[in-house]
């Protein structure tokens, strides 16, 4: 019998190393840890941040303003491609974008319990990353300082923009996407925001206390907040679907070779999975192991988790690319034809190979295996190439596609310029944003935590032990 | 996707300008280039850009090789401007509607003070006619005097392409108004044509059966308009000849 | 009240400033200026909008192609072609539409300026001063030490010039040009007189002909008078009137006129006498009959195996010439810029008498003479450039008076300009633009752009008529320039004397007017008029004047068959393994270069622009090792340069080419040190004519393992499939 208790001991033990929600800490104790979490920050944070906010004034700000003041020259931009890398970083960071709301909503709609500790750090992601998106394409626009001809508003000449145009329903998707994921990101905030409003001083007070909206748990807020969130989670679904999709048709509905596939709406959906998934579990892994009482929040299992999608999505993603490049291949055009070559032989054919070796080969070889999955800088530096194999296709679809066309006396390469110091200034505003975050705003949402652990109780059936999940809504 | 029945709207529109290139005699001597520039105010660029595909070229002349030494051959030049389509896949895709399509004139206008550079539309035009100011390029005093006050002049962040020299047909049709007249066909040209010293391009009204245009498409026959399979309805016809 | 100034006296004191200034400005030829106003302050007759057109003459080159500038309150907008003009039927070239970039060129010479030699700085001096210098420099020097150098337009100036040493006693103006050079113009002239009798620039019917044999003509680029030949060879294409014609041309690199030919055959160089003796003697072999003594010693096996024909093609080309009418055979280009130059331009010549088209539609003819010519007058060889120099050298001339020439550049250097100019005491430059030369002279008393300018040019070829092309100012002289003419009456004025007497004028324009009196007389022309005023006022309002009948004369073709015609082959000078083939860049010409527009003109044949490349055949660049863009050392005994590759599909693997037109060192900032010129590697080798054998050098390639990527309009992908990767 000892024996026999011991053994479910044992289990118990296990499943709570294991399992987040199986191994609860008071409310207090946890409250404390996210607070502590905020407001541990060490030299090495500032040191970081400084260098950080130097590339960002540089390579964002100052390249930026230098650009706008010289004209796109200073960009490696030209004919035939008059779309360079700042369309790659638009279609890369809505890409980002897309694995907060997925990981937040989807799972959330689906109850998946494995969500609760991250969907903070997924949301801000997508929001983060659209700030990013909108960096790039107004980047990218000639005469910027005019980009609200864009957008509806009244005017005595009736000028409106024109709906026909893709980059039009581009805009409104994308502005849409912005809007309701930020909404989307601050609702299961606000419990949080009261929790620290209770728990600091000073003009951290007055900041949560502002943000909070007065929030005090009463059982009618809660249900308020509930209502609202499950709409929002069911709703942005769509919205994140269709953001990608309209993107895609930025390309699919012109007339060029390679650009013009009916299937790029979903493939771009995957895509944009692929890499969002992996920006997902590297930001996972950093905040793991940077900041204070995250290994508690964050643990192996969520890594084995997110792992699992990442492989299905590349999984996704390979059916998509070949599908694509099957029915292009086999419609015969001529310049289609080309393009596909160029693509692989072409100067750049090595990015073509790396693709398919980052976006496929490393996932499928790699995450087949529960270990490696659980193990954080494994899957970091995973997710690392999955990033860099979506950002090359994207690069394959945007510069490269350009170069090829249907007048072979204009064929030529891009070679670029200023993009680079402004994507890299992109890439260190978005870390940026979320180091600011990491202090500002709980990056665990304490209540869903508390909340799942609540609902999860390990009982036993006989000599087995079982997780019991109590439906709290 | 253009239905059927709009292709079939635009390709009987009256009013249309349309233009033959007769490749056969086009020696290449780059004569329209030059004028197109000196009308247009279009700016130059220098050697760098020029030669990472900026150059401001509303017109260019192509041309491949076929064969090998000794047995080469240039093929027929090939000056390519803008088709002004009747269909144009660039007038849909500008979000701001700084490429529309002219009804009186049947033509592809560019409002460049309307463009904010998106450069879709360039990406979306199959002939790469287009070309973008992708700096206020430098015309150094007094070379300003030069320009034609009848063309505005473009600044960065802009996208231009051929007009068909809009300013001369709009000249030629105050002129006839004001003489109670229709205009005549030969009047006015294109500055290309005007230049051309083989006499290789010939503008008119290509709805208009009687006009020097329509005439020469109907003596050489066999002419062909470019990537026509898209269903652009471009208005320049080309005869290679030879 | 008083003191306010009402608006009625505003307007009257307005009035009194105006006629003020007209009568000031009524003295000199200012007053035959339009004045340039501010946009804003639009003088009364001219409505917003509207333009004022003015007919004159380009003087791009010296072919004499008729203009019609479009002006808008004083600017030169746009220039058009004259369509009245017999000449160019209202077309241009490319450096026609870019002339204006010439006038509003900023770099242009604004002032009069004295400098010491070769300094860019320069100090400013006033009208007055530089006047007294000529002057002065026509009294401080005896007659014989005194020259005049001189370029291809305008002929008034030149005629002003002759008129003045010729009545003076000074040594007669020699006029030279690069493109005069390169068109061997002076072989082409001797070649006419040796057959026919008499020297003149013949006149090839391109249009009215059936079947065009080229031997190196390259007439739709620069040669002669390429507007007029351009629209020769639509009318060949077209045949109004017949099928369309067939162009065959014999050239060692595929010229952009040849790109045009139905048939490019890149013979050996130096064998185009053989050829066309050939073909001739195959001819009238199929014909029957005697053999002419012109074609009885050629042997069609030799010149086959030497030329790198076949045999069966010759046969073919000598059936053409059995079996069609209209076969025109024309010389020209390098062809005649070899040291046989003569021996192929006589032979190709009398080629034509095998097709019997003297004077006939689709043949050859002789120019028509201008008006006011009694006889052809062709510029310098390079041979009495050389006399010239020499003469320099030695310290005969004690000084030089440059105009419209920039012999610096245009000269090959092996002539050695530049130290004959340390021999000459005082040097003064009448250019427009800061050109190599003006940098080497004493003074630069700046002449007015073209278009600034009063003038005329005799149309020498490409019209059927008889033509005398006008000038008048467009625009008002944008800066404190003057007119060259003007300059030499008031310098003569002031020297008195001799000086005085030969020049008798006010100023230029009664000049132009005393010249083109005796066409008042003239019957059949475009216009008449009862007396001078009238007709000036015609003519400049045609913009020239000209014979309404086609006045072309047929030439004297009794000897032609009977002389002994040397089939001799080229020699070339020199050590390499390669030909040597400079031609003249066929947009930029010899003083394109500091035109912006006309340097962002794709080459017809390489699209590249803004700089200078050497054209290798592929396979030979494969053997050597050389990518597009590597730049290679050309090495000639002469001199060398190092310049980038463009592997050029269409010229024979022994032969590389270069463009001349770059490669200067001053001329403003569009042009200065931008490319190489290819004179440099040009030695002091003749034909008899005295032209240069420029097409008859070898060269040697050195690699330089250095890199200069070459603009192009053109993909390299996309036309050459370089960097698409491996073939399916």
């Amino acid at each position: 019998m000892a024996d026999h208790k011991n053994h479910a001991g044992h289990a118990e033990e296990h499943f709570r190393e294991k399992h987040l929600m199986l191994d609860p800490l008071p409310r207090g104790q946890m409250n404390d840890m996210v607070m502590e979490s905020m407001h541990t920050t060490s030299w090495k944070f500032w040191v970081v941040f400084a260098i950080l906010s130097a590339i960002v004034g540089y390579g964002l700000f100052y390249s930026w303003g230098t650009m706008i003041a010289e004209g796109l020259g200073i960009a490696g931009v030209n004919r035939p491609s008059y779309w360079g890398i700042f369309l790659v970083n638009t279609v890369f960071w809505i890409g980002i974008s897309h694995a907060g709301t997925f990981i937040s909503a989807i799972l959330r709609v689906f109850k998946a319990e494995f969500r609760r500790p991250f969907t903070r750090a997924a949301e801000l992601m997508t929001t983060f990353g659209l700030v990013q998106a909108g960096f790039s394409v107004f980047m990218h626009m000639g005469r910027v300082w005019l980009a609200y001809w864009l957008m509806p508003y009244a005017n005595q000449r009736m000028l409106w923009p024109n709906l026909h145009s893709p980059l039009t329903w581009d805009l409104l998707a994308i502005t849409t996407y912005l809007l309701s994921s930020t909404m989307y990101l601050f609702l299961p905030l606000i419990p949080d925001l009261a929790m620290a409003r209770d728990r600091s001083t000073g003009w951290r007070k007055t900041f949560y206390k502002t943000l909070a909206l007065g929030f005090r748990g009463t059982e009618g807020e809660w249900a308020h907040l509930r209502n609202a969130m499950n709409i929002f989670a069911f709703a942005i679904i769509p919205v994140m679907f269709s953001v990608h999709t309209i993107v895609s048709w930025d390309f699919a509905a012109a007339t060029r070779p390679g650009w013009n596939s009916s299937i790029f709406g979903p493939y771009f959906v995957v895509g944009a999975l692929h890499s969002g998934m992996g920006a997902v579990i590297m930001v996972l892994a950093v905040v793991r192991a940077t900041m204070k009482h995250m290994k508690y929040f964050i643990r192996p299992e969520h890594f084995d988790a997110i792992a699992k999608l990442m492989l299905i999505i590349s999984m996704a993603w390979a059916y998509f690319f070949f599908n694509d490049y099957m029915v292009q291949w086999y419609g015969g055009d001529k310049w289609t034809h080309q393009l596909l070559h160029f693509h692989e032989a072409g100067p750049l054919g090595w990015m073509w190979f790396a693709m398919l070796i980052f976006n496929i080969a490393i996932p499928w070889a790699v995450l087949w295996n529960q270990k490696w999955r659980s193990t954080p800088w494994i899957v970091f530096i995973v997710g690392f190439f999955i990033n860099i194999g979506m950002w090359f296709e994207r690069y394959i679809i945007v510069p490269i596609s350009l170069s090829i066309n249907r007048m072979p006396f204009t064929w030529r390469m891009y070679e670029p310029g200023v993009e680079i110091p402004l994507g890299i200034g992109t890439l260190a505003f978005f870390i940026l944003l979320y180091m600011g975050a990491s202090k500002l705003i709980p990056l665990i949402p304490v209540w869903e935590v508390e909340e799942g652990q609540m609902a999860h109780e390990l009982k036993k059936f006989g000599r087995e032990t079982v997780v019991s999940v109590s439906e709290l809504e | 996707m253009i239905r059927p029945e709009e292709i079939k709207m635009s390709a009987d529109e009256s009013g249309k300008w349309g233009m033959v290139i007769d490749q056969d005699i086009c020696t290449g001597c780059q004569a329209c280039v030059a004028a197109c520039a000196m009308e247009n105010n279009i700016s130059f660029v220098g050697e760098k850009d020029s030669g990472y595909g900026r150059s401001m070229h509303w017109i260019r002349i192509e041309r491949f090789w076929e064969g090998e030494y000794p047995e080469v051959k240039m093929t027929p030049n090939q000056p390519m401007l803008c088709q002004q389509c009747g269909s144009a896949t660039c007038e849909p895709v500008c979000p701001a509607f700084a490429t529309v399509h002219s009804q009186a004139e049947q033509l592809n206008l560019q409002v460049y003070n309307r463009c904010v550079g998106t450069r879709y539309c360039a990406n979306n035009c199959p002939y790469q006619v287009r070309s973008f100011n992708w700096r206020d390029y430098e015309r150094p005093e007094p070379l300003s005097n030069q320009l034609n006050p009848d063309v505005t002049v473009r600044r960065r962040g802009v996208m231009e392409k051929c007009t068909f020299c809009i300013q001369r047909i709009h000249k030629a049709q105050d002129k006839a108004k004001s003489e109670g007249r229709e205009v005549l066909d030969g009047e006015f040209t294109t500055a290309c044509a005007q230049a051309c010293p083989a006499n290789a391009i010939t503008f008119g009204r290509v709805d208009d059966p009687e006009s020097l245009v329509s005439q020469l498409a109907k003596k050489r026959g066999h002419g062909i308009k470019h990537l026509e399979e898209l269903g652009t309805l471009p208005n320049v016809t080309y005869f290679k000849g030879g | 009240m008083t003191d306010k100034f009402s608006r009625r006296d505003f307007l009257k004191l307005a009035g009194v400033g105006t006629a003020t200034t007209a009568i000031l400005t009524g003295c000199g030829p200012a007053s035959r200026y339009v004045k340039r106003e501010p946009y804003m302050l639009m003088p009364e007759y001219t409505y917003n909008g509207q333009s004022t057109y003015y007919a004159t003459t380009c003087r791009e080159c010296a072919a004499g192609c008729g203009l019609v500038v479009r002006t808008s309150q004083g600017r030169a907008i746009k220039t058009e072609g004259n369509a009245n003009h017999p000449l160019n039927l209202g077309k241009t070239c490319a450096r026609g539409q870019a002339t204006l970039h010439g006038l509003y060129n900023p770099d242009r010479v604004t002032d009069p300026l004295q400098r010491k030699r070769g300094n860019v700085s320069a100090a400013k001096m006033d009208w007055d001063a530089a006047i007294q210098t000529v002057a002065d420099a026509f009294k401080q020097y005896k007659p014989n030490e005194a020259a005049f150098l001189m370029g291809t337009s305008s002929d008034h100036l030149f005629d002003l010039v002759t008129d003045l040493c010729s009545r003076t006693g000074l040594n007669l103006p020699v006029r030279f040009g690069a493109l005069s050079m390169f068109e061997s113009r002076a072989t082409l002239a001797k070649a006419a007189e040796n057959l026919f009798g008499e020297a003149g620039l013949p006149f090839f019917d391109v249009g009215g002909a059936q079947v065009v044999f080229s031997f190196g003509a390259n007439f739709l680029e620069t040669w002669l008078s390429p507007v007029s030949y351009t629209r020769g060879f639509a009318g060949l294409r077209e045949g109004q009137t017949k099928k369309r014609g067939s162009f065959i041309q014999f050239e060692s690199r595929m010229s952009s006129t040849a790109g045009k030919a139905d048939e490019w055959i890149p013979l050996q160089p130096g064998s185009e006498a053989l050829v066309a003796l050939a073909i001739g003697r195959l001819a009238l072999e199929m014909r029957g009959g005697p053999l002419p003594r012109a074609f009885a010693d050629i042997d069609p096996r030799t010149a086959a195996a030497r030329s790198g024909i076949e045999l069966e093609t010759l046969e073919r080309y000598a059936e053409m010439f059995v079996n069609s009418t209209g076969v025109l055979a024309i010389p020209g280009g390098a062809a005649l810029g070899q040291t046989n130059g003569l021996a192929v331009a006589e032979a190709v010549l009398t080629l034509n008498a095998v097709a019997d088209n003297f004077g006939k539609q689709g043949g050859v003819f002789f120019s028509p003479t201008a008006p006011g010519q009694e006889k052809y007058q062709r510029s310098a060889s390079v041979k009495e450039m050389q006399d010239l120099v020499q003469k320099m050298t030695d310290g005969e001339i004690k000084v030089l008076f440059v105009h419209g020439v920039n012999p610096l550049f245009e000269l090959p250097a092996s002539l050695e300009f530049k130290k004959a100019l340390d021999g000459v005491e005082q040097v003064i430059s009448f250019s427009t633009f800061p050109d190599e030369t003006a940098l080497e002279s004493d003074f630069v008393f700046p002449d007015h752009h073209g278009l600034e300018s009063w003038g005329y040019q005799r149309v020498s070829t490409g019209s059927n008529q008889s033509a005398l092309s006008g000038s008048q100012p467009v625009v008002s002289p944008f800066y404190n320039t003057r007119s060259t003419a003007d300059v030499l009456i008031a310098a003569a004025q002031l020297a008195g004397g001799d000086f005085a007497k030969a020049l008798p004028f006010k100023d230029e324009v009664e000049f132009l007017q005393e010249k083109v009196a005796p066409l008042l007389n003239e019957v059949d022309g475009y216009f008449s008029a009862p007396d001078i005023n009238t007709f000036m006022a015609s003519f400049q309002q045609y913009g020239g004047w000209w014979k309404n009948s086609d006045s072309r004369v047929i030439p004297n073709t009794a000897d032609v068959f009977n002389r002994n015609l040397k089939a001799a082959e080229a020699e070339f000078a020199g050590e390499g393994e390669f030909f040597f083939m400079p031609f003249v860049s066929p947009t930029l010409a010899e003083a394109g270069a500091n035109k912006p527009w006309l340097q962002e003109l794709p080459d017809p044949t390489t699209t590249v622009m803004w700089n200078t490349w050497v054209e290798i055949n592929p396979e030979t660049a494969h053997e050597l090792g050389l990518e597009d863009d590597d730049v290679v050392k050309i090495i000639s005994e002469a001199g060398e340069l190092e310049v980038p590759v463009y592997r050029y599909p269409a010229i024979r693997p022994d032969t590389i080419a270069i463009p001349f037109g770059q490669g200067h060192t001053a001329y403003g900032r569009y042009a200065e040190q931008r490319g190489v010129n290819p004179a440099d590697l040009l030695g002091r080798h003749f034909n008899e004519a005295g032209d240069l054998a420029f097409a008859g050098m070898k060269v040697r390639i050195e690699k330089t393992g250095k890199k200069q990527p070459l603009s192009r309009l053109e993909s390299i992908m996309g036309v050459y499939g370089v960097g698409l990767g491996e073939e399916h």
